[in-house]
């Protein structure tokens, strides 16, 4: 059974990062699709280029936010952190089209949409739920409910919250093994495609 | 992150590693190879130069070109050859992979039936027919040779050919090809080909309008339509508004 609360949650927080998150696999569809209708499916082939390069660029938030680069706003570099991951995993998804060749390609896209979404689930829900939580519970103590009546009333929540807060032991991780799989991927390409 | 999570993901991308080396046509490479070349599935340095990629050099240590369509690559004479006219032996230059490609990956990007006419030799390139059947259809049936005026070598369709362009092909016009453009030779016509346009009786009405050099018809003629007649340098009549008057002033 759902609460209040949680059903809030739901609506507020998790329903607009879902539909981030599947409007990624919509423009990836359509994308695809557009590019085979315009017999244009070579683009998609070398789209996985620039969006390795958007990949690689944006990393300079990380760079900004662990100080190797010292000036630069750090919320505008983590803008450009979300826009160009979000932009980049796009077209390496439009890159892989629906084709199963091989796998350690395949096993790269997997760890790449797995770091998508633990870094939204970071960035875009973390804030949130906290600031929403943390208001929940002020209005239940507003109400004159206990402590213990007040944990028990967003208990939902709080779970869900501390599932998000993991998102942090997913997203470093599972970026070094796509890290590790795209460059097995990228050198097999240098060491066997002719480029014609 | 932990040390425990380093060794695991040290370990996990270790075995990957691993079975790239070992199995390599799973791990990366795009496809299935074409069954004659299955045999090499796991020798991707049997046709991939490190860094170059495929190149003709390593096609022609299996398939020698004077060999093909004669003899397999293991010197077995082949009794009913894919191509019914042995050409390989006659390019200009050995390019296998402008017209070849594998991997089921790699072949689902290409054109199929991919081919470069341009390395056949000029006199080869005219004789379409050696290689290629005619359509079947009743506009095809009457044509022989030629295909070059409205096919490209790189495909088949669209061709670009547009007969309007030149002259309508209207009811009283509907005849078979060779009536105006003799023996299917497509770089040549003639209006005196059926009963109606007689030399004399054409002759006739052009010196009653005035008109000296009326050898080249379409040049005024482009249809049928006796108000549709575009005068060099002088437009069409029936936009003038002057009708073929004008012409005898």
């Amino acid at each position: 059974m759902t609460t209040p609360g949680t059903a809030s949650l739901w609506r507020n927080h998790i329903l607009p990062f879902t539909l981030l998150v599947a409007l990624l696999g919509v423009a990836t569809v359509i994308g695809d699709y557009l590019l085979h209708r315009l017999d244009l499916v070579w683009v998609g082939r070398y789209l996985g280029i620039p969006g390795t390069v958007l990949i690689i660029g944006s990393l300079t938030y990380s760079l900004r936010k662990r100080k190797v680069i010292a000036s630069g706003n750090v919320k505008s570099w983590l803008s450009m952190h979300e826009i160009g991951t979000w932009l980049g995993s796009l077209m390496v998804l439009l890159h892989a089209g629906v084709h199963f060749n091989a796998i350690l390609p395949w096993l790269a896209t997997v760890a790449m949409g797995v770091n998508v979404i633990s870094g939204m689930v970071g960035k875009m829900l973390l804030g949130r739920s906290r600031e929403h939580v943390q208001g929940q519970r002020e209005q239940y103590q507003l109400r004159g409910l206990s402590k213990t009546e007040v944990e028990q009333a967003v208990f939902w929540e709080s779970v869900t919250f501390d599932a998000m807060t993991k998102w942090r032991k997913v997203h470093i991780p599972i970026f070094i093994v796509f890290a590790a799989l795209a460059l097995g991927h990228i050198v097999s390409i240098l060491l066997f495609w002719g480029w014609r | 992150m932990s040390k425990a999570l380093k060794i695991v993901l040290a370990a996990n991308l270790i075995v990957l590693a691993i079975l790239t080396f070992v199995y390599p046509h799973l791990m990366v490479g795009p496809g299935k190879l074409i069954p004659g070349h299955s045999r090499l599935e796991t020798d991707c340095f049997a046709c991939h130069a490190p860094f170059f990629g495929t190149t003709t050099e390593r096609c022609m240590i299996c398939h020698k070109p004077e060999e093909i369509g004669r003899l397999t690559t293991l010197g077995q004479p082949i009794q009913k050859p894919l191509i019914s006219t042995p050409f390989h032996q006659k390019l200009l230059n050995q390019d296998c992979l402008a017209c070849h490609s594998d991997h089921a990956g790699v072949k689902r990007f290409r054109i199929a039936g991919r081919f470069k006419h341009a390395l056949l030799p000029a006199d080869a390139r005219k004789e379409c027919q050696s290689c290629h059947k005619s359509p079947k259809d009743s506009l095809h049936e009457q044509i022989t040779g030629n295909c070059g005026q409205c096919h490209t070598e790189e495909r088949w369709v669209p061709a670009t050919f547009d007969h309007d362009k030149y002259f309508v092909l209207d009811r009283d016009h509907n005849v078979k090809c060779a009536t105006c453009h003799v023996r299917n030779d497509y770089s040549r016509y003639t209006c005196y080909g059926c009963h109606e346009h007689s030399p004399e009786e054409i002759r006739r009405k052009h010196i009653e309008e005035g008109i000296r050099d009326f050898k080249n018809c379409v040049e005024c003629h482009r249809s049928a339509d006796e108000n549709d007649i575009r005068m060099p340098g002088r437009g069409r009549e029936a936009e003038s508004g002057q009708g073929r008057e004008r012409d005898g002033d």
